[in-house]
């Protein structure tokens, strides 16, 4: 994360803000505008994000409010419709009287804005069957969506649980690459410590690192069984010791494995007790700094474990 | 030279932003100036009910003469009003209707005002959006000088305001800010200055003495104004609360003011109510930052007294006003969300030399805009340029049918088209 940098002399509040931003977006990963934080919160998407938001009893609302209504009341108003009676003669007066009802009002104005009235409450009716019908949609739209959603926030879960589990293991991966690639060199350039109490190998181990063979794989996989107490088969002990005395006189503080190896071909030793004295080297070596691999792996899976919590960490030792 | 300054409350226990601001301007003139209040009776802002004698007082050596309200606000009916006007299509003669019925509607104050046109100088009125400033400024409009106190609300798009603001004297304004919007609104092109106000800031604020009179011991932000929705304190709960979850060992949140808003019962949260000028500067010089959370301002003057004692400020970066005036004095940040909020506190309390830095900033910027000889400069400039220049007369009323013409557009459509965001340049 990046750190703010403020001059004394120059604050400049813009750029602190833009740091600011930028450390935000750092954290969250990614950025909205305001304007589309706006937007969510408008449509309350949440509600529908967040399974825990949603009405348990949706479905039952939604049911007793989908049923569907009863036909609003109506009535067809024709030009007669004032007029009409199912007494004759009032029929018949009434129709005499017509004209003379039209000197006093306009009628026929009254008549067609009922008529247009019961017109209007046909394409209301209609409009409102055609919205429940709407409606039923809507709630399956809501339902799917609210379903998908909830599966991808979960999906969502997962894939970040995996990202994080894959980091802390390429991360652990990276150290361990790098510890071993600063421990060969370093191992090489190291004068060999007394080993107390244990005495000095006197052949190469049966599984003894070839010359050539990949490096790193010595120390790790020395195994107990070439260790000093192995036989030594045909050296017997002043041979030991000569040997002992000529590494010795060999290996001087800041002398390297090249700078030995120089000193070797210069000096005319033969070239067979130089490998097995490399190989008895290395078998040493790898004794000698096992505790410290075992503490660098253990502070290794230490560490991994508190970032990752990933127990199967420590199977790659 | 006499000025008369006129605006909608005055007392010196009356502590609006305008009407503050107008009694610091009138004790200040008052040494340079023969200078005379009018006002009204009313002490209440939303009732506007007659509550002071009408009369002659002095409050703190400044002659004050009150008028009486004619009716108190029928707040249902100026609701009704408001959104005709705000939000759609009308008539200029709903938005006389709607000035009438905003108040404070004092008839006696603008014929006082038109009789003694010929007494004073120049006038200057405060906050444009009330009647007595639109009705006094119609009344002498070759001495009207309008302090507009706007804020980026739709009253500002309400078309009986444009030809008042383009039409007065001068205008002064409180930030670059409202100078673009309503130069923008008005099409204005006649004089005008940002001015601002200065404050009465103590020589030497004691924290120590807050601290232990409060019994507060931990570090703190402070907010200082009336604990309100609409100062933005619901949200600034709201984001304090989630920020102490964040940062345990964080800031404290100290509030000096009276409350509308309840404040929520949380252990970081301590609500002091209102205090005295004495301890409010205390509180500011023992705070670590103040915090501005209201997005509707045209001047926040706490904002100023916080920079004046070299502190630092968070501001709301959705009003424009604060966030240009921080950027310019690059004295305080601000934020847009609870990511912003969050972080620039955290920066402010943990970046110790950053806090210093921008209240330093802060002080200088003070020191060059709103100290009060610089204030008191930039009026009398003003008066003298006004006394050399001739005015241009102020724009007739609409007739009597184009009043009724619903043809205005909605204000809150109005401003919504003006150009937004904080002016840069110093």
């Amino acid at each position: 994360m990046g750190e703010f940098n403020v001059r004394s002399d120059s604050v400049d509040v813009d750029e602190i803000m833009r740091q600011i931003r930028a450390r935000i977006r750092e954290k969250r990963g990614a950025d909205y505008t305001e304007q589309e934080l706006q937007q969510l919160a408008q449509v309350k998407l949440e509600r529908f994000i967040d399974p825990k938001g949603i009405r348990s009893d949706l479905v039952q609302q939604f049911r007793r409010h989908a049923a569907t209504s009863p036909p609003l009341p109506n009535f067809a108003f024709g030009e007669d419709t004032l007029y009409e009676t199912h007494r004759g003669p009032v029929a018949a007066i009434r129709r005499l009287l017509r004209p003379i009802l039209k000197l006093f009002f306009n009628p026929d104005r009254l008549t067609a804005a009922l008529h247009i009235q019961s017109q209007v409450n046909e394409q209301a009716q209609e409009r409102l069957a055609r919205q429940e019908a709407r409606e039923a949609l809507t709630y399956e739209v809501i339902h799917n969506l609210t379903v998908e959603v909830t599966r991808l926030g979960i999906e969502t879960h997962n894939l970040k649980m995996r990202v994080e589990s894959l980091s802390s293991r390429l991360d652990f991966s990276e150290r361990r690459a790098r510890s071993m690639e600063g421990l060969t060199p370093a191992r090489s350039a190291q004068p060999q410590r007394p080993q107390p109490g244990r005495q000095p190998a006197a052949t190469a181990p049966a599984t003894s690192p070839v010359p050539g063979a990949p490096e790193s794989t010595g120390p790790l996989n020395a195994p107990v069984g070439g260790r000093p107490d192995a036989p030594s088969g045909s050296e017997d002990a002043s041979g030991g010791e000569r040997r002992r005395r000529r590494r010795r006189r060999r290996r001087r503080p800041g002398q390297t494995l090249a700078d030995r190896q120089a000193s070797s071909e210069s000096s005319g030793e033969a070239g067979a007790d130089m490998d097995r004295d490399q190989s008895v080297d290395r078998a040493d070596d790898g004794w000698s700094d096992e505790g410290g691999d075992a503490a660098e792996s253990g502070d290794d899976r230490g560490g991994d474990a508190n970032d990752a919590g990933q127990s199967d960490d420590t199977s790659d030792q | 030279m006499k000025i008369a300054v006129v605006v909608q409350r005055y007392g010196a226990d009356i502590n609006g932003g305008a009407e503050l601001h107008a009694r610091y301007i009138a004790e200040h003139l008052s040494r340079h100036a023969e200078v005379e209040v009018l006002t009204t009776s009313a002490r209440d802002y939303v009732t506007w009910k007659n509550e002071l004698p009408p009369g002659e007082e002095r409050v703190n050596g400044v002659i004050v003469r009150r008028f009486p309200v004619a009716h108190p606000r029928d707040v249902r009916r100026f609701g009704r009003l408001s959104h005709v006007v705000f939000d759609t299509t009308h008539s200029i003669a709903d938005e006389e209707r709607w000035l009438e019925s905003e108040g404070p509607t004092s008839p006696a104050l603008v014929a006082h005002v038109r009789k003694s046109a010929d007494a004073f100088d120049f006038f200057v009125f405060f906050s444009y959006r009330y009647y007595h400033a639109w009705h006094g400024a119609r009344a002498v409009p070759g001495k009207a000088i309008i302090v507009p106190t706007a804020e980026r609300d739709a009253a500002v798009g309400l078309s009986i305001f444009a030809p008042v603001l383009a039409g007065a004297r001068a205008l002064m304004y409180n930030s670059l800010e409202e100078r673009a919007l309503i130069e923008h609104v008005t099409g204005r092109t006649g004089p005008g200055v940002v001015v601002g106000v200065g404050s009465e800031i103590p020589d030497r604020p004691d924290p120590r003495r807050f601290r232990k009179r409060f019994d507060i011991r931990r570090p703190f932000a402070i907010y200082v104004g009336r604990i309100d929705e609409n100062k933005g304190c619901a949200e600034l709960f709201s984001y304090f609360e989630r920020y102490a979850t964040m940062y345990p060992h964080g800031l404290d949140l100290v509030l000096v003011g009276a409350n509308v808003l309840p404040v929520p019962k949380h252990s970081r949260i301590r609500h002091l109510g209102f205090l005295p000028d004495a301890d409010k500067f205390d509180a500011l010089a023992a705070s670590d930052v103040l915090i501005m959370p209201s997005r509707y301002e045209s001047l926040s003057m706490v904002t100023l007294e916080a920079w004046a004692l070299g502190k630092p400020t968070l501001v709301n970066g959705q009003c424009d006003v604060l966030k240009g005036q921080a950027i310019r004095s690059r004295a305080g940040l601000y934020y847009e969300n609870f990511d912003e909020f969050a972080e620039a506190l955290y920066l402010l309390e943990a970046t110790g030399p950053l806090g210093g830095i921008l209240g330093q900033s802060g002080r200088a910027f003070y020191q060059a805009h709103y100290a009060w000889p610089v204030i008191e400069r930039k009026y009398l400039d003003m008066f003298e340029r006004l006394a050399r220049e001739p005015g241009t007369p102020m724009a007739p009323r609409p007739g009597w049918f184009a009043r009724r013409a619903r043809t205005a557009r909605p204000g809150a459509e109005v401003v919504a088209a003006a150009p937004s965001g904080a002016v840069r340049s110093r």
